[in-house]
């Protein structure tokens, strides 16, 4: 690690504030801020610690909705009564998120705002284009582990578990700036890098996430979230699948399908979402609305698997769901 | 008196003959039947207490006052000279010390001359350029950002077959070939024995690298008084270490001490001296301080060893019965950069089953990545992994039960040397671990238990192995005034338990509880020589001059009580830590005689003496797995595995099934989900760390059963014991191997058998 | 989204970046040290206070041998600033121990074998101490599950398990 300055914000305002200083980065849980800056992906000469901001670390039951300050860490979210009742497939991301050491220390906000696992981008002895280079060395290079969807100049896909599930529940976001102060869509949040904005969020430098907020406009049960790993466990997904269903009797009336490990951000598939409007679920269903999550899918060289692996963990995904309900 | 005998000693599959001295007389081996009260017991570690307190002191642990850091910077091209290097601003960074180079640092060969501790010529991206020696290691890594190196890029190779092609870039320049030509072996008449055959099979398999990525990284912590060397090392050789590092510096060797009591793993990466010693050393006498050099995971990773990858073709032969007639095996073997031996993988197709016409090749190649070092049973595992699933498909193509296949070609005395073994206990691993796992009833299992989605296998392979260990080993056995006993030897517990053993075996001697047994170890300057901790060979090289010590201690301790005591020998005996009058039953305290003779001491000497000749002397065992492959995520779970092993005596069995269990999930990783990943076109390593190259979890390790066939070894050594270190991961990945294939109806022939193979194995269908 | 968040000059201090003194409570004991803000945690621990049964095996979050308890939580110690724990209570292996006496979990580690090396068994306790002070009653899975941030080179984890299990029989009598 270079060397910084250290100072702690005692709040929302006096964070942001110091963040205007170019060189200075915000730091909650660290899981995965210091491992950029123990490699010297990130250099920042002044961190702020968001950690001592009181009023950001809660998990609020409302009427319409649960709100969870960004500075919750994830093992509070996945022991919390409500998510457990109301939002398994929450509970379900973080339980296979990373180890018990790392959700005791990982934040909500960090998690969503965290840096791809490309083993490029990772690399202390290569430049990519997403650390200010002129190019993807991933894309002619072992792509095994990137993207088959939305792949332009950086094909690196977004690493985090909670924001498909949390994109599978309709939820929120609240971000707070010199600028902008506000609520948008958990989807709208994420973006695919461009030339002029090589990142993953639309998060300003000097911007804070501050909250998450799930509507209560799904029943309880009635989502999953799976996730294929080489290992059992502690380990980033090869694909990932959140799938939500708001049944009518028998017939879904509404349903959520988002994927993770497969784009540079979590990729909502809407024409497989709308085959299953007002449908009874069957197997032959599943598989064809699996065969859909992924018609658009391309493959890189090495990563034609993760098209099977994406299509069969769909289909899973919405037969566990029946299971579940019977 | 002291004898000089000729002696063969394997090694890690290799054997040599070697001139010994032979101290004293070798006591009789114990009898199989013999009676024990703490031999053959389960005992918990004689250590454990430090082990879990956090007491422990590991080579990472060693603080000394004043002690400096070391960092390295190493190459980020895998093939480059260095034009130049300017380490001006990096000195003038507060609290640097030192930087060492090619231009300011001895010219020190390393890897047996194919390179120096700094060399103007990089052979692979990790290959050492400077040593940053700082107050602080956060002060290193500032230095070594402001190290500036010209570098000319030199033409590459990483492919072992494209290295040997006319034209390919040389790693050095006596070629890309390891000593210039394969390593061939032949018995028989091998294309006789294919004409013979009724039935042949062929197949080309491929091994991944494989990373130690030992808990503990590669590291010295060095001192210096006046013109003696101290060094804390990593190793799993102290004497190895000493030896290196002296001849480095040019020092007499008794002016090194080598030091290593507690160490986070090796598994063959820390069989010698690292280049991190040298540099230690170096910087300690520059600078008049202690000073440290420890990897870091990144650097364990690039530089601190592997398991080579291999491309083996096979083809086998046999008649209708079953019975073989022919095996060729040919091994491409990536070495890396740089290596001490060949590192083929043809070893148990040579030794393994009953067959008259073998030929093998074993093409060991220098490329430009991280160099191979030993890793728990170099070369057998691989191997093993396509000898045994060459034998399932053979079983297949025959109709033959895979276990009746390997039972009509066993090999019931050496088929390499024709020699008789010592004691060969794989037909009893074989039919126990058929037991164990419900063999006989695989295929009703599988039926029942496989659906659509998850498929049920079941798979075994074979072990075949040496670890005899040999001499030269030595120790002593020292009774102390106060009634408790040390025993003194030059080895090294790496982790396995050999302090435990060793005093299990002493106490066990000398009759005494093993509460009143110490051991001391993992310092030269004891000056009591052992070998390397690694082949398997610990115990059975020093546990037997250790019951020799044993027993000398016990005589000198009968004689001198009975003279003392006034108390006739055979009315004497030593019982449970004291002495006990057989016919009065009178106990008396050892000490009690030390206080009539005040300062006396008794000292036991123990050496190993030679191996039997002309006898093989090889452990053996069997290992079945049943695995459960998901269809639609490619995973394969690993749902049991049945391990049976003989490796002569049983000393601990307690930590013989904690060496199987760990043996078995390192298997398992290698079977499944490591593998270093290299971008061809830069040479770099791009999964040098924990998070991407995937050792196993707690979460996935299957049920595990393991059980020894505990079958004393009359003529290998006193004890009769064989080693038990590298058996256990040697059939691992065969038997899922096979297993997996049992599951699929077809087989995958390159590991790790990760989700993306399997998927596009069944996406091909 | 229009309304922003107003700018104003931060009244909190900044430290750094050459050394400041940070307050650390370990194993209930305050200890003052001096050190730069990137020292990690677990630099602090071993080098600062020399409690050196914390163990560096990555330095970067994915091995678990540096495990300590965060207010009663195993973190790893090399993603966290020792700066920015002042204020917690940080619980290492050796506070495990009172005296002579270890731990019924050490015990347990000892009496199955439940490491061989012993380079990551400090973070492995640790893990199975938060398990059992969280849950007294943990199954096979909830075991493995919990010490599943702990790599073991050498593989004891079906003897960490039992021990584990061992240990939470004889914490409950």
């Amino acid at each position: 690690m270079k060397n910084f300055q250290y100072v702690n914000a005692p709040d929302v305002e006096d964070a942001v504030s110091l963040l205007q200083e170019p060189g200075t980065k915000a730091v909650a849980g660290g899981t995965d801020l210091l491992t950029e800056l123990k490699e010297r992906i990130k250099m920042p000469e002044i961190l702020v610690n968001l950690k001592t901001i009181s009023d950001m670390k809660y998990i609020r039951e409302e009427k319409d909705d649960l709100r969870i300050g960004a500075l919750a860490t994830l093992s509070e979210i996945e022991l919390h009564r409500m998510v457990r009742e109301r939002f398994p497939i929450l509970k379900e991301a973080i339980s296979v998120t990373a180890t018990p050491q790392l959700r005791n220390a990982a934040t909500l906000g960090g998690n969503l705002c965290q840096s791809v696992r490309c083993w490029y981008y990772r690399h202390p002895d290569v430049k990519c284009w997403l650390k200010d280079g002129d190019m993807c060395y991933a894309e002619d290079g072992v792509n095994s582990r990137h993207a088959i969807f939305g792949n332009s100049t950086c094909i690196a896909v977004h690493p985090s578990d909670l924001a498909p599930a949390l994109i599978a529940l309709d939820a929120r976001i609240r971000i707070a700036g010199s600028e902008v102060e506000g609520e948008l869509l958990l989807e709208e949040f994420f973006t695919l890098p461009t030339e002029t904005h090589r990142q993953s969020t639309l998060l300003g430098a000097a911007d804070l996430v501050t909250e998450v907020i799930i509507p209560h406009r799904f029943g309880p049960s009635n989502g999953v979230y799976l996730k294929a790993m080489e290992r059992a466990t502690w380990s980033f997904m090869l694909v990932s699948a959140a799938v939500q269903l708001e049944w009518k009797g028998d017939r879904v009336r509404e349903a959520r399908i988002v994927l993770g490990g497969v784009a540079g951000k979590p990729w909502r598939v809407r024409e497989a979402e709308a085959m299953l409007q007002g449908q009874t679920l069957s197997e032959g269903l599943a598989q064809s609305v699996g065969e859909a999550a992924v018609a658009n899918a391309k493959a890189l060289k090495h990563n034609a698997y993760k098209i099977p692996l994406a299509r069969n963990l769909v289909k899973r995904g919405l037969l566990e769901l029946t299971r579940r309900k019977a | 008196m002291a004898r000089v005998v000729k002696t063969q000693v394997e090694f890690e599959g290799r054997f040599y003959d070697e001139y010994v001295v032979i101290e004293g007389e070798d006591l009789p081996a114990w009898r199989a039947d013999e009676k024990f009260s703490i031999v053959g017991q389960s005992q918990t570690r004689i250590d454990g207490v430090e082990r879990v307190t956090g007491a422990a002191k590991f080579t990472h642990d060693i603080q000394l006052p004043g002690m400096l850091y070391g960092k390295i910077l190493r190459s980020p091209h895998p093939h480059a000279r260095i034009k130049s290097i300017d380490t001006k601003r990096a000195e003038r960074l507060p609290g640097v010390r030192a930087v060492l180079h090619y231009q300011n640092a001895p010219k020190i060969p390393w890897r047996m001359g194919l390179t120096l501790l700094f060399d103007q010529t990089l052979r692979y991206a990790g290959d050492e350029v400077a040593c940053v020696i700082a107050d602080d290691e956060e002060i290193c890594e500032d230095a070594l950002d402001l190290i500036e190196v010209n570098y000319e890029v030199l033409p590459f190779v990483l492919d072992p077959v494209k290295a040997l092609e006319p034209g390919a870039p040389k790693v050095h320049d006596s070629g890309n070939l390891f000593q210039g030509a394969p390593e061939i072996y032949e018995r028989g008449e091998i294309e006789k024995g294919f004409a013979e055959a009724d039935v042949i099979v062929e197949g080309t398999f491929r091994t991944q690298v494989a990373l130690h990525n030992c808990m503990e990284t590669h590291g010295s912590v060095a001192t210096w008084e006046g013109e003696s060397l101290t060094i804390w090392d990593s190793t799993q050789h102290i004497f190895g270490v000493r030896d290196t590092v002296a001849q480095a510096l040019k020092l007499p060797k008794h002016k090194v001490r080598v030091r290593k009591q507690y160490m986070g793993g090796g598994f063959g990466s820390k069989n010698s001296a690292g280049k991190y010693a040298v540099m230690a050393a170096l910087a300690a006498k520059m600078t008049g301080r202690p000073v440290r050099v420890v990897l870091d995971r990144h650097e364990e990773n690039l530089a601190a060893g592997n398991r080579p990858s291999s491309i083996q073709t096979l083809k086998v032969g046999a008649k209708r019965d079953g019975a073989l007639t022919a095996i060729y095996h040919k091994s491409i073997v990536n070495l890396g950069a740089y290596t001490a031996w060949g590192g083929g993988t043809t070893g148990p197709t040579r030794r393994l089953y009953v067959c008259p016409h073998i030929k093998t090749e074993d093409v060991c190649v220098f490329t430009n990545l991280g160099p191979f070092s030993a890793f728990r049973a170099p070369g057998y595992v691989e191997g093993t992994f396509a000898l045994e699933s060459m034998i399932d498909e053979l079983a297949q193509k025959l109709n033959l039960d895979s276990l009746e296949l390997r039972l009509r070609n066993y090999a019931e005395i050496d088929p390499a040397t024709g020699w008789p073994y010592t004691t060969k206990g794989l037909r009893q691993a074989y039919h126990r671990g058929a037991t164990l796992i419900d063999w006989q009833k695989r295929t009703a299992l599988k039926e029942k238990d496989s659906t659509d989605t998850k498929k049920i296998g079941f798979g075994m392979a074979s072990q075949i192995w040496g670890g005899s260990g040999g001499p030269p080993a030595y120790a002593l056995v020292k009774i102390n005034p106060d009634g408790t006993a040390v025993v003194i030897t030059g080895t090294q517990d790496i982790g396995t338990g050999t302090k435990t053993a060793l005093a299990q075996v002493a106490a066990e001697t000398l009759h005494f509880p093993i509460s009143l047994v110490k051991v001391e170890l993992g310092d030269t300057q004891l000056g009591v020589y052992s070998p390397l901790s690694a082949g398997s060979m610990t115990l059975a090289s020093v546990g037997p001059a250790v019951r020799v010590a044993a027993e000398d201690a016990r005589k000198q301790l009968m004689d001198v009580a009975s003279q003392t005591l006034e108390m006739p020998l055979d009315e004497l005996e030593i019982d449970r830590g004291e002495f006990l009058n057989t016919r009065t039953r009178e106990r008396i305290a050892i000490k009690t005689i030390f206080e009539k003779l005040q300062n006396f001491m008794i000292i036991g000497r123990g050496a190993r003496g030679p191996n039997p000749e002309k006898k093989s002397v090889n452990t053996f065992g069997a290992q079945f797995a049943q695995v459960e492959v998901d269809t639609e995520t490619g995973r394969v779970s690993v749902q049991k595995i049945v391990a049976v092993h003989e490796s002569g005596r049983v000393i601990n069995p307690l930590a013989i099934s904690s060496q199987l269990e760990g043996g078995i999930i390192q298997g398992l990783g290698f079977a499944l989900t490591e593998q270093r990943i290299v971008d061809e076109r830069f040479g770099l390593v791009l999964n040098g760390n924990l998070e991407m190259y995937k050792v196993p979890t707690a979460q996935d390790v299957p049920e595990i059963i393991t059980e020894m066939i505990d079958m004393p070894d009359p003529e290998v050594n006193n004890l009769g014991v064989k080693g038990v270190g590298e058996p256990p991961i040697i059939p691992t990945a065969g038997a899922i191997a096979n297993a997996v294939a049992d599951a699929l109806g077809r087989r995958i022939c390159e590991l790790p058998l990760t989700p993306d193979r399997i998927l596009k194995a069944l996406e091909s269908q | 989204m229009a309304k922003a968040v107003k700018l104003r000059k931060p009244q909190a201090q900044k430290r750094g970046p050459g050394k400041t003194p940070v307050s650390l409570k370990v194993n209930h004991g305050l200890h003052t040290i001096f050190v730069e803000p990137r020292r990690t945690l677990l630099d602090a621990l071993r080098k600062d206070l020399g409690l050196i049964g914390t163990k560096k095996g990555c330095d970067e979050g994915t091995c678990g041998s540096c495990t300590v308890l965060f207010d009663g939580k195993p973190v790893y110690a090399c993603l966290m600033l020792a700066i920015e724990c002042e204020g917690h209570e940080i619980e290492t292996i050796e506070g495990l121990s009172q005296g002579d006496q270890i731990h019924p979990i050490q015990q347990a580690f000892i009496e199955h074998d439940a490491f061989q090396c012993g380079f990551c068994t400090p973070g492995q306790i640790l893990s199975v101490k938060a398990l059992l002070d969280a849950n007294p009653s943990p199954s096979a899975d909830d075991v493995k599950r919990a010490v599943s941030g702990n790599l073991c080179r050498c593989g004891a984890y079906p003897k960490i398990v039992q021990a584990a299990l061992k240990a939470a029989e004889r914490l409950k009598s």
